[in-house]
């Protein structure tokens, strides 16, 4: 089983977190909002690889993890859904600009970036999982010259579950040798698009990828990926997150073991090929 | 107790023959002498592992919980107060009367086993604290009995422990709670195993909601302790073995049967899991019951 | 070696106990543990030296509660501070060889290199451990079966070793810390080195092959068979030397907080309960698997260490006798 190495992870010998302060709230959905957090210098509270997570709180109320979706020179964004009998994301949804919170990482191994380099890729992604495979594809559009065709295909429950509209319609099409596909799952007035389930349309596109990288709720996650092997993609280049509930994490409070991995640690991105090895206990 | 041993034994070899039971509950041998431990039996050739001595001290009851949507039969075999308890939790609706076969067992009450594990091989051992105020040695209701009933030992309920609580002033009853408490670790042990302790979703299991910490310390300790106990009040069966199972060896009994006496002594005797039907002390009202706080 | 006899060790720890901060094991009402021994001076609590204690000395590492850092949050802001220093050096005394090796289970987890815990290793670095050898193992140890050295205590732990012969304890420095401490203290008798005379243990098998053998069991019935009577309680957590999940949550009066750290089990079904539901380990079976597969085959796979280290606790005090020396054994053959 891979282990994240000292060079995978920033060497972060604590589990008290930093000062961070909200600079933007973003709506991206009715039950979905993006926070940009800077320290309160001014500067990125730290420097995540795509698909690391990190550890966001409200002291007073409770401390969860998150993926970092994007960040900028002074910045990262993490892309959080409101769960009704979640008390800290409740919390956090009525949060506004200058709200000073806690902040944590990076954690996590992160996607294989150099496995990813030099292919054809295909993202897919359902609901707030676009989260963590954005920050790929941001990465990816960032050094465009080192990856092949990107497809991208996502759904949403309606059109307005849809997270990162603007990404989604205006910049991500405009990129060279980018494909995106969108779509939601039942019919709705004013909706153009297709309407489906996220695995049925991958399997009408059929993309010729690869590597995928995979990230949605556990249904889509558990649909997608024998549809993924059936189009002939290695177990090692099929590529998903998991989650678990955590609570320190760098692999030490126990919770989110999963064999002898720690999702927190580990993870959270898994292959395939890895997910074959492990207890399937997630 | 060799006789009890064997009709066990062939009570349940006749069950599984049968299909009246798919599944008997009883007790093994465990690692200790003084350990007699639960056991499941699903198969006739495995009857043998049934044992009956003075330590088969745990209520096998709770564990038909695990069966209520099950499509096993279940048979247990239940001491007098394992019956209170399987009554306590049919009146709780926890389990499933209609799958469950109880098979009673008269008891002349166990021995100490935590005693036991202090004492030198061979030496006498003495009888656990809640089996020497037993007055239900034998079965309350059961389907089917074996052995013969025994003699009560005890007619009336012993409250001199908590009085000697009583008699203290506040200050000294506070510090020895404080003290007792102080030393629980809140394996949740106590509550675990506690056939009136049935909860689906206990409060002590969301700690988010805020209601209890999870940092232990006297004061957290007591909150847990003292609202398990007005939990049970009313309907705990006195087994003892919520104290049985303490790691810490706190008192747990003392303020169970604190409750038990103030019960008594508002609204008339009471005596938990004797029914499986009606109304109880503490959720029923009467026009005539004592309101003196009010 | 040095030497002190057991009717003068009060003058020996009374010592200690004016230069560091001592810890020993005693009967506090009932419950074993290691506490102050400022504690068995006031009169609180008795020394224990007749067994092992049920709360093990992972207490003097990682607490059942502890503080990890301090928080006031007003209107929109929010200060975070870090807390203080230890102020001295802590002696423990009297840590089986046992329970030395359970530490050097805990010394892989919090201070692994990527992450070290910086709280966990100020403590280890700040305390000087006397390990004292067991001449009269219990009917439930087994800590030589799972690699535990019975004539000397786990070397990268204890700093003072320490012997029982009959009136009297004997002392060997084996870290300079330990032979600091020592040097310390007036009135200690010598003696050639030897060792005590050690009562073989009862229960005795070869675990070697458990990790390769659990590896495939991930579906074997023995789970239902071993799992039905558990209680899902937290006693053999919580008394399990080398368990160490924790949660993190609050202490809050007004605008101040404090983060504590507390332990958990695996046990418990809110461990690993998920916001919106989800619980991968939904009962019993799952539960008791992953802990007796964390302890005997998970940390193998990435420390090439069992993390049980045979002390028995769990096989005494667990309420309903589910022992995991019969588990071990039956999964042997």
């Amino acid at each position: 089983m891979k282990t994240a190495s000292a060079s995978d992870v920033l060497k972060i010998n604590n589990l008290v977190p930093k000062v961070g302060v909200l600079k933007e709230i973003l709506d991206e959905t009715p039950d979905v909002k993006t926070f940009r957090i800077s320290t309160p210098e001014g500067e990125r509270p730290f420097t995540p690889m795509p698909g690391q997570l990190g550890m966001y709180s409200m002291p007073a109320i409770g401390e969860a993890m998150f993926s970092v979706t994007n960040y900028g020179e002074d910045y990262i964004d993490m892309s959080i859904k409101k769960y009704n009998d979640g008390v800290l994301t409740s919390v956090l949804h009525g949060l506004e600009i200058g709200q000073e919170v806690g902040i944590r990482g990076p954690y996590g191994n992160g996607f294989p970036i150099e496995q990813f380099k030099g292919k054809d890729i295909v993202f897919v992604a359902g609901g707030i999982g676009l989260a963590p495979v954005r920050s790929l594809i941001l990465y990816c559009m960032r050094n465009r010259e080192d990856f092949g065709k990107l497809t991208i295909i996502y759904g949403g429950r309606s059109k307005e579950d849809l997270c990162f509209k603007d990404d989604l319609f205006e910049n991500w099409p405009k990129v060279p040798n980018t494909e995106v596909f969108v779509t939601i799952d039942r019919p709705q007035e004013g909706w153009d698009g297709h309407v489906g389930f996220v695995p049925d349309y991958v399997k009408e596109i059929a993309p010729n990828a690869q590597i995928a990288a995979v990230c949605g709720p556990p249904i889509l996650i558990k649909l997608t990926l024998p549809i993924l092997s059936q189009m002939g993609l290695p177990d090692e280049d099929i590529i998903t997150t998991l989650e678990l509930r955590m609570k320190c994490g760098i692999g030490k409070c126990g919770r989110c073991n999963i064999g002898s991995c720690y999702v927190c640690l580990d993870g959270p991105v898994f292959s395939q090929a890895q997910l074959n090895d492990m207890p399937k206990e997630y | 107790m060799s006789n009890i041993q064997n009709e066990m034994r062939a009570v349940a070899k006749e069950l599984l023959e049968s299909g009246k039971a798919t599944v008997v509950l009883g007790w093994e041998k465990g690692t200790m002498p003084y350990d007699s431990t639960p056991v499941m039996i699903r198969s006739a050739a495995d009857v043998d592992k049934l044992i009956w001595d003075e330590y088969c001290l745990q209520n096998l009851s709770t564990y038909l919980i695990d069966f209520i949507n099950s499509e096993d039969k279940v048979a247990i075999f239940a001491k007098g107060c394992d019956t209170r308890a399987y009554n306590r939790l049919v009146h709780d609706k926890r389990i499933n009367p209609e799958n469950s076969i109880v098979i009673g067992v008269p008891c002349s009450g166990m021995k100490n086993p935590k005693v036991a594990a202090k004492t030198p091989a061979g030496a006498e051992v003495p009888m656990a604290n809640a089996c020497k105020e037993c007055r239900y040695p034998n079965p309350v209701a059961c389907d089917q009995k074996i052995g013969s009933d025994v003699t009560p030992w005890c007619t009336a309920k012993d409250f001199s422990d908590v009085e000697a609580i009583e008699a203290m002033d506040a200050d000294a009853k506070a510090a020895f709670w404080k003290e007792q408490y102080s030393k629980c670790i809140r394996c949740y042990a106590c509550r675990n195993i506690c056939p009136a302790c049935n909860c689906t979703n206990c409060i002590f299991d969301q700690s988010a909601s805020g209601w209890c910490s999870k940092d232990v310390n006297a004061s957290e300790n007591q909150f847990y302790g003292v609202t398990r106990a007005f939990h049970v009040a009313g309907r705990c069966i006195e087994c003892g073995q919520c104290e049985a199972v303490c790691p810490s060896d706190v008192p747990i009994m003392l303020m169970n049967k604190k409750f038990i006496k103030d019960i008594d002594t508002l609204f008339g005797n009471y005596e938990a899991g004797l029914v499986t039907e009606g109304t109880t002390p503490l959720n029923s009202y009467q026009v005539a019951d004592p309101e003196e706080f009010m | 070696m040095k030497t002190v006899e057991k009717a003068k060790l009060d003058g020996f720890l009374g010592q200690l106990a004016q230069k560091y901060s001592v810890l020993v094991p005693v009967d506090y009402n009932g419950l074993t543990q290691f506490a102050p021994y400022s504690q068995v001076q006031e009169g609180v609590s008795k020394l224990y030296l007749d067994g092992n204690v049920t709360v093990s000395p992972k207490t003097v590492y990682l607490p059942q509660s502890e503080a990890m850092y301090k928080f006031r949050a007003q209107g929109k802001k929010l200060a975070i501070e870090e807390m203080p220093a230890m102020d001295k050096q802590q002696v423990v005394f009297g840590v089986r060889h046992c329970d030395t090796k359970a530490i050097q289970c805990l010394d892989k987890v919090f201070l692994d290199e990527k992450f070290e815990d910086p709280q966990y290793k100020e403590k280890r670095e700040n305390t000087i451990v006397f390990s004292l050898a067991c001449n009269n193992p219990k009917a439930t140890c087994f800590c030589e079966s799972m690699g535990v050295d019975r004539a000397h205590a786990e070397a990268s732990v204890a700093d003072v070793q320490v012997y029982e012969f009959g009136d009297t304890y004997g002392f060997v420095a084996v870290s300079d810390k330990g032979k600091a401490c020592l040097d310390a203290v007036s009135g200690l008798g010598e003696a050639a080195d030897k060792l005590p005379d050690q009562k073989p243990q009862e229960v005795k098998f070869d675990p070697s092959e458990l990790p390769a053998k659990l590896k495939g069991m991930f579906e074997d019935p023995i789970w239902d068979e071993y799992s039905f009577k558990c209680l899902n309680c937290g006693t053999c957590t919580y008394v399990c030397p080398t368990c160490h999940c924790f949660d993190i949550n609050n202490k809050i009066r007004g605008e101040v907080g404090m983060k504590m750290r507390t332990w958990d089990s695996c046990m418990f079904a809110e461990y690993t309960l998920m916001a919106g539901g989800h619980q991968p380990r939904q009962g019993k079976k799952e539960r008791v698997r992953n802990r007796f597969l964390h302890k005997l085959q998970y940390f193998n796979e990435k420390h090439d260490m069992f993390l049980c280290i045979g002390c028995g606790r769990c096989v005494a005090k667990c309420p309903v006798n589910l022992d995991i020396t019969k588990f071990i054994k039956q999964v042997i053959g």
